[in-house]
């Protein structure tokens, strides 16, 4: 098999030498395992928080005329709130974390193109953080994780610390994209052609390109807008020549790439967990593959669908609707083929196989609602409802946060060599299905009848809804609670996993866990697609992997 | 089909069937649902185009409910009937199928195919809200403030009113915009909605075809009050009934036209006996000082100064035309306000008794 050519002019045999004390090791980093891990415990820490604003946000809704907070400071739980979970939560778990930890390891490589530049990717995301959650110190923002001007222009001094916040975290997403998309192109095994990746690498190909491309037209509306908050240059400010539109559409230019962003990789990880668990090949990976880059395409042809009620033109109203509407195509090309996957399978409902096969019933109702809203005549009723804050919702924990409960479970014995509690998982699982679900149903119904979103008070007839949607929130939140227990308790008691306990077939299963830093003593050749279950698995070269007697491989030359 | 080998239920047998079958009934039953559903039980329609979009809205639960239906059974179906056993070898696999180009042709085409439909329906929706409604009707004008909406009916000269009454069957012509931030104007009665953004004119045309009374609602983010920014009405009342609001506020506005338009104002009274002006001063300067400075009527904080509110009779008149009296003022108090200068809680709101307006107006009085 001619493989040669496809080796990556030797960077993948590139070894760096073994990191030594706690600061090389566990802080300042090159390793992307760490840097993974370190990824995964900051988004981890800013979900708490998140979870925290989004239960403040829930108790002052249980009475309509909630007296928990003000009004003013109900604005900053929600906007803080939102911009936590996207840019702090979501979309650093997807690719700075699950990405780091997996991918390199599946096409074979030793660490991403950029070792370096990882690192600093990673230690822009905690300042991100801080400066988000110092901003309270001086008034947060109150306009939304939108902040649209002329509102974000009136909005507290730390609107202005938000900007500069949110463009550091859109700095260090530009940066991992262009690292991911090297490591993707050029670090792959010999024999890892592209058609032979696991669909998780595709679904990281095809995000790299949206985190390098979509995030820069966010940072410069960012700089724009904190420009003209500080310096009073007017961009966006209609009563001195500025377009309050502009902003809207730079800040979707950005922001609906950043939804296939926040979901494309959980498709990934769905799609490498079912198979596993079903004891069957994936079912149609060329059509899943295909659609992972026809989404991301498509996704910079529809941004300004958030936008049908601002005043577009009709013609380009209609435009966007028909783009809009053809992404459901693709999406459903992925949905059904991972329920032909399920069928004639061996299926092992562990914990991570129960939140694969949930997602696909939650994300089916949140990508259906986006269907709804593709329709302009439906969006110019349902727009900027509560019918929204159900859809994004559906999108965003049914689809993104339930794959990343499914990656957890799913990598963690890859992680720590060791089993999160089936038991507690299983309450996990189903509490928070029933949390979640209990929590954002109600909330299309009121949208659709009356209820706008970002309102601390509302209209008496809504109580009964609201008040239903809260109490399920607390069963949503205590579900999660279960799992940080699960997960801490885990590291050091959890059950021995060994090194490839679910007897899945890619390669980071292949060695040892936790990972060496060097991941492979020899870079292994590939053969073929890693999902045929009744076959020998399709490498060379992995023998000695989980040999203690085989020696580690000796950097050469480094600098 | 690439199947590399066979095993029991590998096939698409009895059961498989029948539970296809079982999914057909609950997607005609669903179907049947959706369409004979009378959504104005739960939502009113005012207007033609609500009628349109509600028919969309049906097409929408109809299609997307049988998506839902087939995904969620199968999921579950598969889930149950292919589990892992206990009696299972622990390296039992599942059946190697990698594709079907059949199949696969066929969920690439029935979506689409039902996507046309989608898009070929809301392309006519869409002209008949955009494109042929008559222009030929009345135009009304509604402006955003933070918070609250202003009407301009060119027809009266230039000025304002606090609620949009517009007369049955009669084509409607509404620009919005806005004087601050960008606001929202959605009726959710008549299922359409135009963001009013500042410096800029966005358009909606309908036709009320049901007389009632129906909520405005501000849906976009706007500050403050952007939650209490749901208090205005339109109202679409016979012609009879609008030409006689309209000639009202154009003698309102040709004899007052400084007056400030107040709506839904009390008419109960409230018992001012043995008002206590030291308490009404403790109350005043809890509640009413974060709205309304102490200085003269121009010395405005949100609400204007309320010095001489009751004795000078140069104090700009606050409702409707009339000098302020004790009696309206506790009316004002007791029912709230939503006018040209925003919002003012009502008792309730204000957590207040009838005793406190009592103290409050009593307070007022002394306040020279």
């Amino acid at each position: 098999m001619a493989v040669a050519e496809l080796h990556g002019g030797g960077i993948a045999e590139h070894v760096h030498p073994e990191p030594h004390g706690f600061i090389r090791k566990y802080i300042f980093s090159i390793d992307h395992k760490i840097i993974g891990l370190q990824y995964m415990i900051t988004a981890f820490i800013f979900l708490v928080m998140g979870g925290m604003l989004a239960e403040l946000i829930r108790v002052q809704l249980m009475s309509p005329h909630g007296t928990l907070v003000s009004n003013d400071t109900f604005d900053e739980l929600y906007s803080v709130h939102g911009s936590t979970m996207v840019w702090l939560v979501i979309i650093p778990m997807l690719t700075g974390a699950f990405g780091n930890f997996v991918f390199p390891v599946q096409i074979g490589a030793r660490d991403v193109a950029f070792p370096w530049l990882n690192m600093a990717s990673f230690w822009m995301f905690p300042p991100a953080g801080l400066m988000l959650y110092g901003s309270f110190l001086m008034g947060a923002p109150t306009a939304g994780w939108t902040e649209y001007p002329p509102m974000s222009l009136q909005g507290a001094p730390g609107t202005s610390m938000w900007c500069a916040a949110i463009f550091l975290i859109g700095v260090s997403s530009t940066l991992t994209g262009i690292n991911f998309l090297v490591t993707l192109l050029r670090m792959r095994a010999p024999g890892m052609t592209l058609t032979r990746m696991p669909l998780f690498c595709w679904a990281q190909l095809a995000t790299a390109p949206l985190l390098m491309i979509a995030t820069t037209a966010l940072g410069a509306a960012l700089a724009a807008l904190f420009i003209e908050r500080q310096f009073g240059v007017p961009f966006y400010d209609p009563t001195r020549g500025g377009s309050p539109l502009l902003w809207q559409h730079m800040f979707w230019f950005y922001s609906h790439p950043a939804v296939y962003i926040m979901i494309l990789p959980a498709f990934g990880m769905i799609s490498e967990i079912i198979p596993t668990f079903a004891r069957k090949p994936i079912f149609g990976y060329r059509m899943i593959a295909f659609s992972s880059v026809a989404i991301a395409l498509l996704g910079f042809m529809v941004w300004a669908h958030h936008m049908f009620t601002s005043g577009l033109s009709p013609a380009l109203q209609l435009a966007f609707m028909l783009l809009t509407m053809t992404i459901a195509i693709p999406t459903g090309i992925k949905i059904f083929s991972w329920v032909a996957t399920l069928w004639g399978g061996k299926i092992h409902f562990t914990t991570a196989m129960l939140f694969a096969t949930g997602f696909i019933v939650t994300f089916t109702i949140g990508g259906l609602t986006g269907v709804y809203l593709a329709a302009v005549p439906f969006d110019l009723h349902a727009h900027g409802t509560y019918f929204i804050v159900a859809h994004l919702h559906y999108v965003l924990v049914g689809g993104s946060l339930m794959g990343i409960f499914a990656g957890m479970y799913f990598w963690f014995p890859k992680m720590t060599g060791r089993f999160m509690n089936e038991t507690l998982g299983k309450w996990h699982f189903w509490l928070f299905m029933i949390g979640f679900n209990g929590t954002f149903i109600p909330m299309h119904w009121i949208g659709l009848l009356g209820q706008p979103r970002r309102v601390a008070t509302y209209d008496p007839q809504f109580w009964s809804s609201n008040f239903a949607a809260s109490l399920f929130s607390f069963i949503m939140t205590f579900a999660i609670l279960l799992f940080f227990v699960n997960a801490l308790w885990s590291i050091r008691r959890g059950k021995p996993a060994g090194h490839n306990p679910w007897g899945a077939r890619t390669l980071e299963w292949q060695i040892p866990s936790p990972m060496p830093y060097y991941n492979f003593k020899k870079v292994p050749m590939v053969f073929a697609s890693p999902y045929h279950f009744s076959d020998p698995l399709p490498y060379r070269g992995l023998e000695g992997e989980l040999d203690p007697s085989v020696p580690a491989p000796v950097p050469a030359g480094h600098h | 089909m690439a199947v590399e080998h066979r095993e029991p239920g590998a096939e698409l047998d009895r059961q498989f069937w029948i539970v296809t079958a079982l999914i057909a009934i609950a997607s005609l039953a669903w179907i049947a649902f959706a369409l004979a559903w009378d959504i104005t039980k739960v939502l009113p329609e005012a207007v033609r185009p609500a009628d349109l979009i509600d028919a969309l809205f049906r097409f929408l639960l109809a299609a997307s409910g049988v998506v839902f239906i087939v995904v969620t059974t199968y999921v579950v179906y598969f889930s149950l009937r292919y589990r892992r056993r206990a009696d299972d070898p622990p390296d039992a696999i599942g059946i190697q199928i990698h594709d079907h180009h059949a199949l696969e042709l066929w969920w690439t085409i029935i979506p689409t195919v039902l996507l046309v439909a989608l898009g070929i329906f809301s392309v006519r929706i869409f002209s008949g809200i955009y494109l042929e409604q008559p222009t030929n009707g009345l135009t009304v004008e509604a402006i955003g403030h933070q918070w609250y909406f202003d009407f301009r009916y060119p027809g009266i000269n230039g000025v304002i009113t606090d609620e949009m009454h517009l007369p049955l069957g009669v084509p409607v012509t509404l620009h919005v915009t806005s004087q601050d931030v960008i606001h929202s104007f959605w009726i959710p009665a008549d299922r359409i909605k135009a963001d009013m953004v500042p410096g800029l004119i966005n358009t909606l045309h309908f036709t009320p075809t049901h007389p009632g009374t129906y909520k405005i609602i501000c849906t976009e983010f706007c500050g403050t009050l952007h939650s209490d920014m749901n208090k205005q009405i339109m109202v679409v009342q016979d012609d009879a009934s609008f030409k006689k609001w309209y000639e009202g506020w154009k003698v309102k506005n040709a004899h007052a036209s400084n007056a400030l338009p107040g709506t839904g104002v009390s008419s109960a009274s409230v018992n001012l006996a043995g008002g206590s002006a030291a308490n009404g001063q403790k109350l005043f300067t809890s509640k009413c000082i974060a709205c309304h400075g102490t200085g003269a009527f121009d010395a405005k904080v949100v609400g204007p100064g309320l010095k001489n509110v009751l004795h000078d009779p140069a104090h700009p008149q606050l409702l409707n035309g009339t000098p302020a009296n004790e009696d309206d003022v506790a009316k004002l108090i007791k029912s709230g306000f939503t006018g040209a200068m925003g919002h003012m809680p009502s008792e309730a709101e204000n957590s207040l008794s009838d005793k406190d307006i009592a103290d409050l107006v009593a307070f007022l009085n002394t306040y020279k």
